[in-house]
């Protein structure tokens, strides 16, 4: 069932987490408010950013604004 | 050759709107559907303006799920967290499926999830999935997208700049790679 491409994809998934953890500014996460601080960290996890927003109560967009002023790379 | 039609999600368009050659993607695609939840997703100025302008030309057209699409989306929601080895997919880039699924027309998502559920999903097979990754390269074979042959990176390097994004390595060096093989044959 699992494919040769579904193993990369899984693999570039860990990948992907490593490099947003790596480059992500901590300080700025930890300085935000708990819905904030927290959807960022999901965002971190997961690299889900339509359900770190909604952890966050904002908006795609806005959430967005949050992940580019935490320096955390959309990898994909 | 300009391609029918495309849907894309949130996140990816949202993405997308940032990007220096954004307006590319209408030279490539002839109308890109757009479901309505991403007009409720967009806040900023740039974005909400360079929509309208789109949706009046009509490069953009809102799309509205009809209910059995809705449902069909919600089903393979809790298809893909059955299957605990892939990554699931939520509802915004399922209906994406399973319009693009319904109608042929190209998936554009940088959802990881998307992209496995075509691979495990039987009824998804076809479905066409492309990142901004593919839709560069595809702007690159097509011509309407200019390079620089002498940067071949360039590209995509302006993209990764103006939306804050990083493509997978070995994806990224095949793109590179085809990028360059545009570039003998043009020469």
């Amino acid at each position: 069932m699992f494919s040769k491409r579904l193993k990369k994809i899984l693999s570039e998934n860990e990948e992907a987490k490593r490099i947003r953890a790596s480059l992500a500014d901590w300080v700025f996460i930890n300085s935000q408010p708990p819905r904030i601080r927290e959807a960022l960290k999901y965002y971190i996890e997961t690299g889900d950013m339509y359900v770190a927003s909604r952890i966050a109560n904002l908006t795609v967009e806005e959430f967005n604004e949050y992940r580019i002023r935490a320096r955390i790379p959309n990898v994909a | 050759m300009l391609r029918e039609f495309a849907i894309a999600d949130t996140c990816f368009l949202i993405d997308w709107a940032r990007f220096r050659r954004r307006d590319i993607i209408f030279k490539v695609f002839r109308t890109v559907f757009i479901p309505e939840s991403v007009i409720r997703e967009v806040v900023s100025e740039n974005t909400i303006s360079w929509i309208s302008k789109w949706l009046a030309k009509r490069g953009l057209s809102l799309y509205t799920e009809s209910a059995d699409e809705l449902e069909e989306a919600r089903l393979l929601v809790v298809r893909t967290r059955r299957i605990p080895q892939i990554i699931p997919v939520d509802v915004p880039e399922a209906l994406c499926l399973v319009v693009g699924r319904k109608y042929g027309y190209v998936v554009l998502t940088e959802n990881r999830g998307a992209i496995m559920a075509t691979e495990v999903i039987e009824e998804l097979s076809n479905v066409k999935v492309w990142r901004s990754l593919e839709l560069l390269v595809e702007a690159v074979k097509s011509g309407v997208l200019k390079v620089d042959c002498d940067n071949p990176e360039k590209v995509f390097r302006e993209y990764m700049e103006d939306t804050l994004h990083i493509f997978p390595r070995n994806d990224y060096s095949k793109a590179v790679a085809e990028v360059v093989r545009i570039c003998k044959k043009r020469r």
